[in-house]
């Protein structure tokens, strides 16, 4: 577990409340964020111009060679009434001024500026850094928590969601799973009913076939026997028209007197026959 | 019901018919001439169907009637067919007729048997058809001879339902239901 390094020297260590593995700045892989880094830059930069600029040297204060020749002679004018008193004057004191002239050619020091400078510039640093640490940092540190636990919010709901999406999936896959399962059924349901569909139309055609079959037949055994039938009949008319042109063209007169006469003596003797009998 | 109405209606008729016979005092004669008249009507179906046509009208039915029997039969005959004829009843003319012969027959104690024969039968051979009839059923009988050359040869007697076939047509069917 990488150690929690708080902003602004709050120290390392796990800080209360934050959450095991997250550290506030610093990625999950333990380097620190860049843009942390340029907060951290950018600060220490405020500080340190705010103080080189409390700490201005003189001549950056507005002083100049001429301002000051012109200020030391006109001291000396003043105080000695003119420049030709200036000039009589003895040699001590125009050694003392132009001591103070040659004063005034040499360059303020770059580095090191004037104590009064360096006083004011450390009362004003120490007075922003205290307004900084006494408003500045708790405000940026409530902000980095905020953030710290937005972050921690968004990474839980990330969790939250991709639980949610590990269930869902699971769900998913259990739903296609019993789908697979429930069309694998249906496909071997529809197997087996197209199968007895297939079976009980075979059945069905060959009862048909053989129904067919048989009544074909039979039409073909009744259709012969009408056949025949028609065929004797009509045999039979011709042979009996035949054989009543020939009996009508055979009865003369005299055959016709004699069947009368046999028709005659057939119930003359039937009635002696049955008187006898 | 109607076959009931229609008997009836040929009793009264053949009553009516023999009674005038009787009142013209040639019955004999009449029932005669009426078996001839029905004996034609047999042999003639446009005789018969124009006679019962009644889309003809009924002066050209007892014209032709006229024409048929005038001269050629008695009054009383004559009369007694323009009767039947005049009151629409051509159609039952046979039956009417067969039954005056029947009831006439039957005043004399006799049955009527209906000869049919493709020839006319000679008196000879109706008198001794009526003995062999007498002697093999034991009836007195009138013959009513009947030329039908559908019978072909022989005889066919027809003595109220019963029925003596000798004829040739009916052993020529039975050859046929033989064959067929």
């Amino acid at each position: 577990m990488e150690p929690t390094m708080a902003p602004f020297g709050a120290g390392p260590g796990v800080r209360p409340g934050v959450r095991s593995g997250v550290i506030s700045g610093v990625r999950p892989g333990g380097r620190p964020r860049p843009r942390a880094v340029l907060r951290l830059c950018a600060a220490l930069g405020l500080l340190a111009a705010v103080a080189v600029a409390g700490a201005a040297p003189a001549w950056a204060a507005g002083e100049t060679i001429g301002g000051c020749v012109l200020e030391t002679v006109a001291d000396a004018k003043k105080e000695h009434g003119s420049l030709d008193a200036v000039k009589a004057l003895p040699a001590d004191e125009l050694s003392a001024l132009e001591t103070d002239l040659e004063g005034c050619l040499e360059s303020p020091n770059p580095i090191l500026p004037a104590l009064d400078e360096i006083i004011w510039g450390g009362l004003a640093f120490v007075i922003l850094f205290a307004f900084m640490w006494w408003k500045g940092f708790p405000a940026v540190k409530r902000a980095m928590d905020a953030r710290s636990e937005k972050i921690r919010a968004d990474l839980d709901a990330a969790d939250t969601a991709k639980a949610d999406a590990m269930r869902t999936k699971s769900e998913y896959e259990a739903q296609l799973a019993d789908a697979k399962t429930a069309a694998s059924a249906i496909i071997d349901e529809a197997r087996a009913q197209a199968d007895q569909l297939r079976q009980d139309l075979q059945a069905r055609a060959e009862a048909d076939i053989a129904e067919q079959r048989a009544r074909a037949a039979a039409d073909i055994e009744s259709s012969r026997r009408q056949a025949v039938d028609d065929l004797r009949t009509e045999v039979a008319a011709i042979a009996v028209g035949a054989a009543e042109r020939v009996v009508g063209a055979s009865l003369d007169a005299d055959v016709h007197r004699s069947l009368i006469d046999g028709y005659i003596d057939e119930v003359a003797g039937a009635g002696s026959n049955g008187n006898g009998g | 019901m109607a076959d009931l109405a229609a008997s009836d209606r040929i009793s009264g008729y053949a009553d009516a018919l023999l009674a005038v016979a009787r009142a013209e005092g040639s019955q004999a004669e009449v029932e005669d001439e009426l078996a001839r008249f029905a004996d034609a009507l047999r042999s003639s179906d446009e005789l018969q169907s124009t006679l019962a046509d009644p889309a003809i009208d009924v002066e050209r039915r007892l014209r032709i009637t006229e024409d048929l029997l005038g001269g050629r039969a008695l009054p009383a005959t004559a009369a007694l067919v323009s009767l039947v004829v005049g009151a629409g009843r051509g159609g039952e003319l046979v039956d009417i007729v067969d039954a005056t012969i029947d009831r006439a027959a039957a005043g004399r104690n006799r049955r009527v048997a209906r000869v049919r024969s493709a020839v006319e039968i000679t008196a000879d051979q109706r008198a001794r058809l009526a003995e062999a009839i007498k002697a093999s059923s034991g009836l007195d009988v009138e013959i009513q001879a009947i030329v039908d050359p559908s019978v072909v040869g022989g005889v066919v007697t027809e003595i109220g339902d019963d029925v003596i076939d000798g004829s040739v047509r009916s052993r020529l069917q039975q050859m046929r239901a033989g064959l067929s």
